[in-house]
């Protein structure tokens, strides 16, 4: 499993799929987008490329699932995965409770990604970071 | 050699600018060194920031140079020394004076980075300052905030892949991505 990481606008998607050879039906871009009475989270773990895990994140916090539980379920499912994640971690707390709930959620399962990952990759201005 | 310098706020990024440009201009026996200034003073706070910054660089040899606003000018202003080195701070005050001080001009972005690569072309000694604010935990709902980072974010990316060099201060210590 390789992760991928970084600020908004970062380049990580445009970064990966030079990096990769990734063809754009092999990314599932994750959604928090309605489906709020479905029980499944929006997230595919049949593609190859996941991109925009903060959505996924999102979406467990409106459903009351925690996202770090769903992926150690899935934990076989992971295997030569690329995963993309934007890095909400470092502004000011914020106000609303969802948005606070939702930067924790994601730092929890950030965290167990990234340790159980090959290769952990930041990337900053279009630039990578080799971290892991 | 052009530098792109970036990180949050308050962690010693003109610092680190200001020493690396003394030294480049040490190294390259460059006389002329140039502060780009493109803040714009709007109130009181403003006006005691601009001057511990100047109290700061006293000493260190730089010319100031005022340019809030179409960046280039300034390399065509009577006596400059294009093979000087360039200290420009800051990339982001820059972008918000060119997309909000004349009214809202969303084709902002695009054009402060061409003119900041011309920039970097010109005097080919650029270090240029800029601030990642890309990772807070914030839902901006497709607001003006949200373009001004896009916006910035599409500038620092275009500077990056230009710039010979490229670091991340973050509490002083840098972090080489290029």
């Amino acid at each position: 499993m390789i992760l991928i990481f970084g600020g908004a606008y970062q380049g990580k998607l445009d970064w990966a799929k030079k990096e990769y050879h990734i063809k754009e039906e092999e990314i599932f871009f994750c959604t928090a987008e309605a489906k709020e009475k479905e029980a499944l989270p929006g997230i595919d773990l049949d593609a190859h490329v996941i991109y925009s895990l903060e959505s996924f994140t999102l979406d467990c916090v409106r459903k009351g699932i925690e996202a770090k539980d769903y992926m150690r379920k899935n934990r076989d499912r992971l295997e030569n995965k690329i995963i993309i994640c934007t890095d909400i971690s470092q502004g000011v707390v914020p106000r609303q409770k969802e948005q606070r709930d939702w930067r924790e959620m994601t730092g929890r399962v950030m965290n167990y990604l990234a340790a159980e990952a090959d290769e952990v990759i930041r990337i900053f201005c279009g630039l990578p970071h080799k971290v892991k | 050699m052009n530098i792109f310098i970036s990180g949050g706020c308050k962690n010693g990024k003109s610092y680190y600018a200001q020493k690396t440009a003394v030294e480049m201009a040490a190294a390259d026996a460059v006389d002329k060194l140039y502060y780009v200034a493109t803040m714009m003073s709007h109130d009181e706070e403003d006006e005691a920031r601009i001057k511990r910054h100047i109290e700061e660089r006293k000493g260190s040899g730089f010319i100031t140079l005022e340019q809030p606003f179409d960046i280039c000018a300034c390399l065509d202003q009577q006596g400059i020394e294009t093979e000087g080195v360039f200290l420009l701070d800051s990339v982001t005050a820059l972008l918000n004076n060119e997309m909000f001080m004349k009214g809202i001009d969303n084709g902002a972005a695009g054009r402060v980075a061409d003119e900041l690569l011309t920039f970097a072309e010109r005097t080919g000694k650029t270090l240029f300052v800029s601030d990642y604010i890309y990772s807070d935990g914030i839902i901006y709902d497709k607001d003006l905030t949200d373009d001004y980072r896009r916006g910035l974010a599409f500038i620092d990316r275009k500077l990056a892949a230009k710039c010979e060099k490229v670091v991340e201060i973050a509490y002083g210590r840098e972090t080489v991505f290029k």
